[in-house]
């Protein structure tokens, strides 16, 4: 192993050891303000997707600056040295390496396929363009963290059941396995992120470069090239990942990677036609509006799509959210659950809070501390518990199922709703009350009660709820803050009942 | 055998697959014959008895500003920690631990009278002392912030709770049935049982046998359908060696979480004694309700666990 290939094995291995270091710091509890988000802020491709679609940049997403120059200075450094996701597939890749020579060549040769990536990127702007935030469906680092979250983490007895999380698992394993059969094939093929580098990279200054005279065209530069970017013949500098593999495979010494700014790329554009670029684009934008009303659009507010707390109103969330799952890795109780149909097509692989899972914790802001793009905002526990003078941060309000309600609907005793309730004074109170029982016994009960004023609907109560899979006291949206059309109590002049130990 | 490239032959490749597979089949094989057979899973035993035998019934209350003070007080004055706990054994503390609360808020118990009670079993020649609990919300928030983890660990005990403590299938009798306990109770030869007092709305008190609660897995919130009676076969399905009551602070109001400071009453009081009856009884006596007419003690009694007479605690007055 020549020492670069040493070094940057070392160096992926590192990257990919910190993103799993946080991700399980993260999952862990850990209660120091580690930068959980920082590979997700380092990410060009969600800067650009929040600047098409928001049309602002969080300051965070500044980092990706950083990767956006390294790319303009070195070309794809990022996907051949730093991305985990990239990583893992050259480790499969390298574990299935053929032995037979003229097998490696046909993996690594460049494929007309590998230019779907640049219509993946099309079609994603196009989407971004009408507001839409769909990268991180196939962003390698939603991709990994959302694929861990859902379907790794759950594996260890620490953590509770994902249910919508093998679909995100099944992605990444296929991304990850398809490298048995073609090395980082999700890299050359499918990845937004790689193709966004690679246009960049086209103006890079440092390049491969080939001396004509020594070269006996003998192929060997393929043997492990990552790119699959063609060394030998013209080099396609926008599919290249700099791994570097070609200089030490070439017995002629006729490769060097180099300062060598202003070299016609080739091809000269991307190797599109322009009628595929232009119509996936313009696909996108038709598409976009029809999967946006298909979901229900975005004025329907969907019951059960209830966001974490700190969450910006819905469709500024669409805009915002890259899926990456940070915030369902942060959740001590595993409410955050990653939404299927719940939240409607656009919110498909958003965060969604499933209180039969978990449940928000009164104290808890972790969510909004890990989110990478301010989808859901930081919050302070005063600000979250309305001790700071406003009103407390709700998420949605609980509904009393009274046909399944023990003491409601079948005269037995049970506070369980009213004793789990966080809020000070309690939103659920209980009514005294005597009923009948089927055998003309009579039995004092206590029936609850929910006050929508004091409700956060946090869920603990259907959480615990003792009644079945289905519990019989239900968080829905209704009452949440973030959403003025979510409001169902008409503001009241008189606010005697805000502040505590006024009951 | 090689052909023309030096790639082995098809019948290698067969050959090799089968010796190893053979070779995996005969070492899976040894092992599982060697291997310690488990039998069918060991049945816990249908009750929790962990009381020192022959010990008459007593306890004692102490009163004054300094918790840890009041704790060694009422320890003392039944007789010390040295005759209810044996050198080497493993002592379990099982405070409330229930809340995401400040120990101010008074839904937990006070950290002091926890660590006082660790350091007292260390001295006493325990060999470990494990403190452990369920709490009803998250763990590490509610362990963190009652104090009790770190005041616990600085004390010199093992603090335990999920997701790395787990529940373990126990035979429990009556309304019980069904429901798994914490993994640590078959482990422990003493048990000390440290409940805080406080309001709840439905069983109006909850103290020390309400405090069992803790030890057990999910489905329990089923048990609040009966919960006096739940309360009483909780206190005699797990006899604890020694049931102290913290009342340095108790919650009056909005139980058993609480919230509210205008809840919380200063007592500055601690209960300690081997009658689980009568310190609940105390403990109710402090919430202005009459022990007698509460649902689970008069159960409790019924079931010979004890008596509801808080007045057989001596009563040892303030330091």
């Amino acid at each position: 192993m020549s020492w670069w290939r040493r070094l940057r094995l070392l160096d992926q291995l590192v990257f990919l050891a910190i993103f799993l270091w946080l991700l399980e710091r993260l999952a862990a509890g850990d209660t120091r303000a580690l930068p959980w988000a920082v590979f997700h802020h380092a990410d060009p491709l969600t800067a650009a997707g929040l600047a098409l679609a928001h049309h602002a940049i969080p300051v965070a997403l500044g980092l990706s600056l950083a990767v956006v120059l390294l790319t303009l200075v070195g070309g794809r450094i990022f996907c051949g040295w730093i991305c985990p996701l990239g990583t893992l597939q050259e480790l499969v890749a390298r574990w299935a390496t053929p032995r037979r020579l003229r097998e490696r060549l046909g993996r690594n040769r460049w494929r007309p396929l590998y230019r779907t990536k640049y219509l993946v990127l099309a079609l994603l702007a196009g989407w971004a363009i009408l507001g839409s935030l769909q990268t991180g469906l196939l962003d390698p680092l939603s991709l990994l963290a959302r694929g861990l979250a859902g379907a790794v983490w759950p594996l260890l007895p620490v953590r509770g059941p994902v249910p919508g999380g093998w679909l995100a698992g099944a992605l990444l394993a296929a991304v990850i396995l398809a490298s048995l059969w073609i090395p980082r094939l999700f890299c050359r093929a499918f990845c937004p992120l790689g193709a966004f580098l690679g246009l960049l990279a086209r103006f890079s200054l440092f390049r491969i470069h080939r001396e004509d005279g020594r070269c006996t065209a003998c192929n060997l530069c393929v043997t492990n090239c990552q790119g699959a970017d063609e060394p030998l013949g013209d080099h396609r500098i926008e599919e290249c990942m700099v791994c570097l593999e070609c200089i030490g495979d070439c017995s002629e010494q006729a490769i060097t990677w180099r300062f060598s700014p202003g070299r016609p790329p080739h091809p000269a554009i991307p190797d599109l036609s322009r009628r595929h670029a232009l119509g996936t684009l313009a696909g996108g934008l038709v598409l976009g509006p029809v999967l946006r009303v298909a979901g229900g659009g975005r004025t329907t507010r969907h019951a059960d799509a209830i966001r974490p707390p700190g969450a910006v109103p819905e469709d500024a969330f669409l805009d915002r959210c890259v899926k990456c799952m940070l915030c369902q890795q942060a959740c001590p109780t595993g409410a955050i659950q990653p939404a299927l149909a719940q939240a409607g097509v656009e919110g498909f692989w958003t965060p969604i809070l499933s209180m039969r899972r978990g449940w928000c914790e009164y104290t808890c802001t972790r969510c909004g501390e890990a989110c990478p793009t301010g989808a859901i905002t930081p919050l302070t526990v005063e600000r979250k518990l309305g001790l700071d003078g406003g009103e407390p941060v709700r998420i949605g309000t609980a509904f009393i199922d009274r046909g399944m309600c023990l003491p409601w609907g079948m005269a037995t005793p049970c506070i369980v709703c009213e004793e789990m309730c966080p809020t000070d004074p309690k939103a659920i109170w209980l009514e005294e009350t005597v009923a009948r029982r089927p055998d003309g016994s009579t039995v004092r009960l206590q029936r609850p009660h929910v006050d929508p004023e004091r409700c956060v609907g946090c869920g603990i109560c259907e959480n615990r709820c003792p009644v079945g899979e289905r519990a019989a006291i239900r968080v829905t949206t209704a009452g949440e803050s973030r959403s003025p059309a979510a409001q169902m109590l008409a503001p009241r002049p008189d606010s005697s009942r805000k502040g505590t130990g006024t009951s | 055998m090689k052909d023309g490239d030096g790639q082995p032959t098809r019948r290698e490749i067969l050959t090799g697959l089968l010796r190893t597979s053979v070779t995996a089949g005969a070492a899976g094989t040894l092992y599982a014959v060697l291997r310690e057979r488990p039998g069918p899973a060991p049945s816990a035993p249908r009750t929790f008895d962990w009381r020192r035998t022959g010990d008459a019934a007593s306890g004692a209350i102490a009163r004054g500003p300094d918790p840890a003070v009041n704790v060694r007080r009422a320890i003392t004055a039944i007789g010390g920690m040295k005759r209810f706990i044996g050198t080497g054994e493993t002592v379990l503390i099982k405070p409330n631990v229930g809340w995401d609360r400040l120990p101010e808020q008074a839904a937990n118990t006070d950290p002091q009278v926890v660590a006082e009670l660790v350091r007292l079993c260390l001295a006493a020649g325990a060999a470990r002392v494990l403190v452990a609990d369920f709490p009803c919300n998250d763990p590490r928030r509610s362990f963190t912030r009652s104090g009790i983890g770190p005041a616990a660990r600085e004390a010199g005990a093992t603090v335990f709770h999920p997701p790395r403590l787990g529940t373990v299938p126990a035979r429990l009798p009556g309304v019980l049935s069904g429901l798994e306990v914490m993994a640590l109770l078959p482990k422990a030869d003493r048990v000390i049982n440290v409940p805080v007092v406080k309001h709840h709305s439905l069983a109006r008190a909850t103290l020390g046998m309400k405090n069992w609660f803790g030890v057990l897995g999910g489905g329990r919130p089923r048990l609040h359908q009966g919960i006096h009676r739940a309360i009483a076969e909780l206190g005699a399905a797990f006899r604890p060696t020694l049931t102290v009551v913290d009342a340095t602070r108790i919650l009056v109001a909005n139980g058993p979480q609480g919230g509210s400071l205008d809840d919380v009453r200063q007592t500055r009081a601690v209960a300690a004694g081997t009658d689980p009856v009568a310190l609940d009884a105390w403990g109710a006596s402090l919430l202005r309700l009459d022990p007698r007419r509460l649902g689970f003690i008069a159960e409790a009694e019924r079931l010979g666990l004890g008596t509801g007479d808080p007045r057989t605690l001596e009563e040892l007055g303030t330091a």
